[in-house]
């Protein structure tokens, strides 16, 4: 751990803002003369509006205006998908595909009045007939054409797999099914747009303004120096974020034809129908072994749900194409579409369901052979990409294995299920592997030293919650020598140096790398001053006889001789002395992972069998840790929902429309404080600076990748019950 | 949401005149469950009569050792003679929903919230109990919530109450208010099942107030509530059990189920299992297996069937061993 910044457990810089109110999220801007939105849904899952007759709304008090397909909006072109998730523009035309379809905008002078008149809209349906689920979608499952959407290999063949399997000893089968789960973030998604002229400003809850801006120019037809994103801080995103939804786009539309600024805060309810969800998967697997553990093969078959205005696969098999050193594979994704909204990106895409499906057959495999899981995974290890072949940047799993069995205490799991008891429960262990591809986004940051020492980093970035406001300024101070409180930081708005999105667990990394070459560069900088400055104790030495330690810059052979930041900059009269940093990642020799070991003991009472997780452990190898306190506060966050994905979340649909039936939080669960254990989590914390500069890795992934896996092996091993479909709820265990 | 007018009586009976003298009247208490109705469209009064300033929030012990618990009395009530009088009434109301909400949700209203089924509460769907005639669309939906005892074709929805089953178990009896004067409802009166009239819940007449709730003196009695996570979630199945047991033989049981039906379910027949018996173990597997007696399960909610045994049994035995 670095005493200047990186690593330190230092307290979140927003923390006290946070929990005093002070805080101001996208919902607390206001604008003068600002005027509210709200979105009236359309009630059926298919088929198109017979009519819409908005004139009541329109006559209610406070109303400024309705608008509806029936406006005919001229959008100027579809954005590119993937960061705009459907290839419709809202309210192109009068067609439904979804229940809660945005089908008319109300803007009024007040939120109460918008959402009173947004009441008074009166829909009438020529209802189609919906596809209500995955399972009635099945059996029109296809294999997406390779596109834009689409940036994985739908099959990948490796070896030759039907005769791996036909030849291998021991085989294992099994289906595996995963929910339709919601982000459920705590704050809804805001958009304030006001216009000025041809000027478009934005403050939206955006998980990548840079990305966001370039999507909403190409809708309005603006240049993108036209429009400004402005995101402050976010309530919590999981991915429901990542992309541009409709109200975005409408909210916009309606400032424009009304000459004013409008907000909308979308509803609850809307947050479960029109901001994405992760789909509901079908995962056919087969693995072939030897009878020493060795696999032969894997195959791995997966069928996700997407819309009908979005194919959007979930790439759940890439766990299987680059887990494991197995010789054959064959995987292929399908998609399936319903009459619902359409999936996105949520934590973890594709290697959370994917990890489900994998981890829990190599537990079936290791049971098959009276196999130790862990000693299983060791055996099949795989010390190069399994895929590519290419060596990996930085890998420490069998590291994870080891610290992870040895602090759970795993030899003392009996591997004959239903054998540990206490009192009424029955007491099982289980373990998972994580592994997940490391992204790396171009990123720019500028870096500031002031004549009173103190130092601004600005870059587009935003924090969604994980710290990373603090992480940045750590990465700062520790390039520059300065102490991290010297150190403050802008985000979250286009008109700083575009900076990475924060989804994809690609902030730490690459965003963190382009603020470590923006210090460096004005440390640089500033040393050049001094050596070449006839004023400085240090004229005349060489660049690299000088170091600094906070905020002074010193000769190591002498640390007497030497000045401040300040002293310097000051006499110099350069204010501030910029240091700008640019990462563009290039293509590499290595891939690039993070990895982890989750270990669980779950308890379960035998007549009333709910699942406890009484004590979870994670092990995660994600390079050099940025901070300590909010690396294993996200972390601890991420188990905590992917404990959820294994026992609770589920948006369930009506058998008949689709609709879902809990879009709220009292009943769409996630889990509450007692249902938590122990959760422990460690980092291996070894840089990997073969992945960017900074050597830090993502980290908002990896720490919920395979976490229902291994609660789901550790309830085999309490009951003996293989449950493969998620959630593990108490229904499916009676 | 539709613009109500807003009116706060100051007495009992100002209340009564303001819920006869308008049809489209309703009561707000703690709201906790009227608002979030109001918000989603399912109920749109003309008029909400707030009853926070009836006075109607004091705990009283009567003589004989009953107790009258006010209308307005919350959920969060914390009184030791409670406690120790009736465990089982103080363990169903720690188990509803949050802290935030025991504390402002009240007695009256615990009795009177409506059903969690997601067809009622999405006004999308058909739903003869919102929307008189129209439908049920739960009968062909997803049955995992669905009622195990006292259903009808007409609506399959059960009540969500921790707080009536308990009461049921004691033999509460609500205390009443309307135009023509006060009356005293059994408890097992007050809910009523949903025939072809699903959107009367109620004995109450939609000018009556609830004012009290009185509990007899009770034996011993415990609260049983299993769900899909540990706090925070309606009951799949819960069950209140008040036993008296003297020489080691059963004198009188009461045992009601939450999460199976449209009230507090009384199970007769687990009863008959215990009373003249030694409360130990086979009696009380006999009243667990008692308890399922005229279920009729829907596709979805079979596995209630086992879980209502369960349930029963547990909470016997943990009365028993208490």
């Amino acid at each position: 751990m670095s005493e200047q910044g990186i690593g330190a457990a230092l307290t979140r810089v927003e923390a006290r803002d946070k929990v005093t109110g002070a805080a101001r999220y996208t919902a607390d801007v206001v604008l003068p003369g600002m005027a509210y939105a709200a979105l009236v849904s359309s009630q059926v899952s298919a088929g198109r509006l017979r009519s819409l007759d908005v004139s009541a709304a329109k006559a209610a008090p406070g109303v400024l205006g309705v608008f509806s397909h029936l406006d005919r909006p001229t959008w100027h072109r579809v954005p590119a998908i993937p960061y705009f998730g459907e290839t419709r523009m809202p309210f192109s035309d009068d067609r439904i595909h979804h229940a809660g379809q945005h089908i008319a905008i109300v803007v009024a002078s007040t939120r109460q009045q918008a959402a009173h008149a947004a009441a008074l809209v009166k829909a009438e349906y020529e209802a189609g007939k919906p596809v209500p689920t995955l399972e009635k979608a099945l059996p029109s499952a296809y294999v997406a054409a390779q596109g834009n959407y689409v940036n994985f290999p739908q099959e990948t063949v490796r070896g030759t797999p039907e005769e791996a399997l036909a030849g291998s000893p021991v085989r294992v089968k099994a289906e595996y099914r995963t929910a339709l789960i919601s982000h459920a973030p705590i704050e809804p998604s805001v958009t304030t747009a006001t216009w000025e002229g041809d000027e478009l400003t934005l403050y939206d809850t955006s998980q990548a303004v840079v990305v966001h801006r370039g999507l909403v120019a190409t809708a309005f037809g603006l240049p993108e120096d036209k429009v400004r994103l402005v995101c402050p801080l976010i309530g919590g995103a999981f991915g429901a974020k990542t992309h541009v939804w409709g109200h975005t786009l409408l909210v916009a539309l309606a400032a424009r034809r009304l000459g004013r600024p409008v907000q909308v805060v979308i509803t609850r309810k809307q947050m479960f129908t029109t901001t994405g969800h992760q789909p509901p998967t079908v995962q056919r697997i087969e693995i072939g072994a030897e009878r020493d553990g060795r696999l032969r093969v894997i195959t791995h078959d997966s069928t996700n749900s997407t819309s009908f205005v979005a194919e959007r696969p979930e790439n759940t098999v890439l766990s299987s194409v680059a887990t494991y050193a197995v010789p054959n594979l064959r995987t292929r994704v399908r998609l399936a579409r319903m009459n619902f909204g359409t999936p996105t990106a949520m934590r973890t895409p594709g290697d959370g369901p994917g990890s489900f499906a994998l981890e829990c057959a190599l537990d079936e495999l290791a049971h098959e052979l009276g196999a130790d899981p862990v000693e299983l995974r060791r055996r099949n290890h795989a010390d190069v990409h399994p895929q590519s072949g290419k060596p990996w940047s930085g890998k420490n799993l069998l590291e994870c294995y080891r610290i992870g069995a040895e602090r759970f205490g795993w030899h003392r799991r009996d591997r004959r299920p239903g054998t540990r008891r206490e009192g009424n429960d029955l007491i099982g262990y289980g373990m998972a592997t994580a592994r997940r591809v490391e992204h790396h986004r171009a990123a720019e940051s500028t870096v500031d030293i002031r004549t009173d020492g103190g130092v601004v980093v600005r870059t587009a970035t935003q924090d969604i919650g994980g710290g990373t406001l603090t992480t940045m300024i750590q990465v700062a101070a520790d390039a520059l020598g300065v102490a991290p409180d010297k150190v403050t930081i802008t985000v979250g708005d286009t008109d700083l140096p575009p900076g990475a999105p924060t989804f994809g667990s690609i902030t730490s990394g690459s965003n963190g790398s382009a603020v470590r070459l923006a210090a460096q560069d004005a440390r640089g900088a500033a040393i050049r001053l001094a050596v070449g400055d006839k004023g400085s104790p240090l004229h005349g030495l060489a660049e690299d006889a000088v170091d600094v330690r906070d905020g002074r810059l010193f000769a190591k052979a002498d640390p007497r001789r030497g000045e401040t930041y300040a002293v310097l900059l000051t006499r110099n009269r350069v204010n501030p002395l910029r240091g700008n940093g640019k990462y563009s990642p290039a293509e590499s020799q290595y891939e690039t992972s993070t990895f982890g070991a989750h270990f669980t003991e779950v308890r379960i009472d035998r007549d009333l069998p709910r699942v406890r997780v009484v004590r979870h452990l994670a092990v995660i190898d994600c390079g050099i840790v940025l901070n300590t306190k909010t690396a294993r506060n996200q972390a601890q966050g991420g188990i905590i929902g992917s404990i959820g994905v294994a026992l609770m979340e589920e948006l369930r649909q009506d058998p008949v429309s689709g609709r879902a039936l809990a879009p709220a939080l009292t009943d769409y669960h996630v889990p509450v404080n007692a249902d938590i254990g122990q959760i422990d989590v460690h980092f291996v914390n070894k840089p990997d600076h073969n992945s960017n500069p900074l050597g830090a890795k993502g980290l908002g992934e990896i720490c919920s990748i395979g976490v229902s896996a291994a609660v789901a092996n550790a309830v085999f091993n309490a009951t003996g019950r293989r449950i493969r479909d998620l959630p593990i709820t108490p229904r499916r265990l009676l | 949401m539709r613009p109500f007018h807003y009116s706060r009586p100051g007495s009992v009976g100002e209340a009564v005149r303001a819920l006869g003298a308008d049809p489209g009247a309703e009561v707000i208490a703690g709201g906790t469950d009227l608002v979030t109705l109001l918000r989603d469209g399912v109920r749109a009064p003309s008029q909400l009569v707030d009853v926070n300033r009836l006075g109607l929030d004091r705990l009283s012990w009567q003589p004989n050792g009953s107790v009258h618990i006010g209308a307005m009395c919350r959920n969060a009530v914390d009184d030791s003679r409670l406690r120790r009088a009736y465990p089982g009434l103080v363990q169903a109301l720690r188990s509803g929903a949050s802290p935030q909400i025991r504390n402002r949700a009240s007695f009256g209203g615990n009795l009177l919230q409506r059903t969690r089924c997601a067809y009622f509460r999405l006004p999308e769907f058909d739903c003869n109990k919102r929307n008189p005639g129209s439908g049920c669309a739960a009968l062909n939906g997803d049955g995992a919530q669905t009622a195990l005892f006292g259903a009808s074709p007409s609506c399959v929805a059960v009540h969500p109450s921790d707080c009536a089953v308990a009461l049921v178990a004691l033999n509460a009896v609500v205390h009443v208010e309307g135009p023509a004067g006060a009356r005293r409802i059994p408890i097992e009166e007050f809910h009523v099942l949903p025939g072809e009239t699903p959107q009367r819940e109620t004995a109450l007449r939609r000018d009556e107030l609830v004012v009290a709730i009185e509990l007899p003196p009770a034996p011993p009695s415990h609260y049983l509530k299993f769900r899909d996570r540990t706090s925070f979630a309606f009951a799949l199945v819960s069950a209140a059990v008040a036993v008296e047991v003297s020489g080691g033989t059963v004198r009188s049981a009461r045992i009601a189920l939450g999460g199976v039906a449209a009230k507090p379910w009384r199970c007769l027949a687990a009863e008959r299992e215990l009373v003249g018996k030694p409360f130990t173990a086979p009696s009380i597997a006999k009243a667990g297996d008692a308890a399922t007696e005229g279920a009729k399960p829907r596709p979805g909610n079979e596995y209630k069937v086992e879980l209502v045994r369960r349930v029963v049994r547990r909470a016997l035995t943990e009365l028993g061993n208490a």
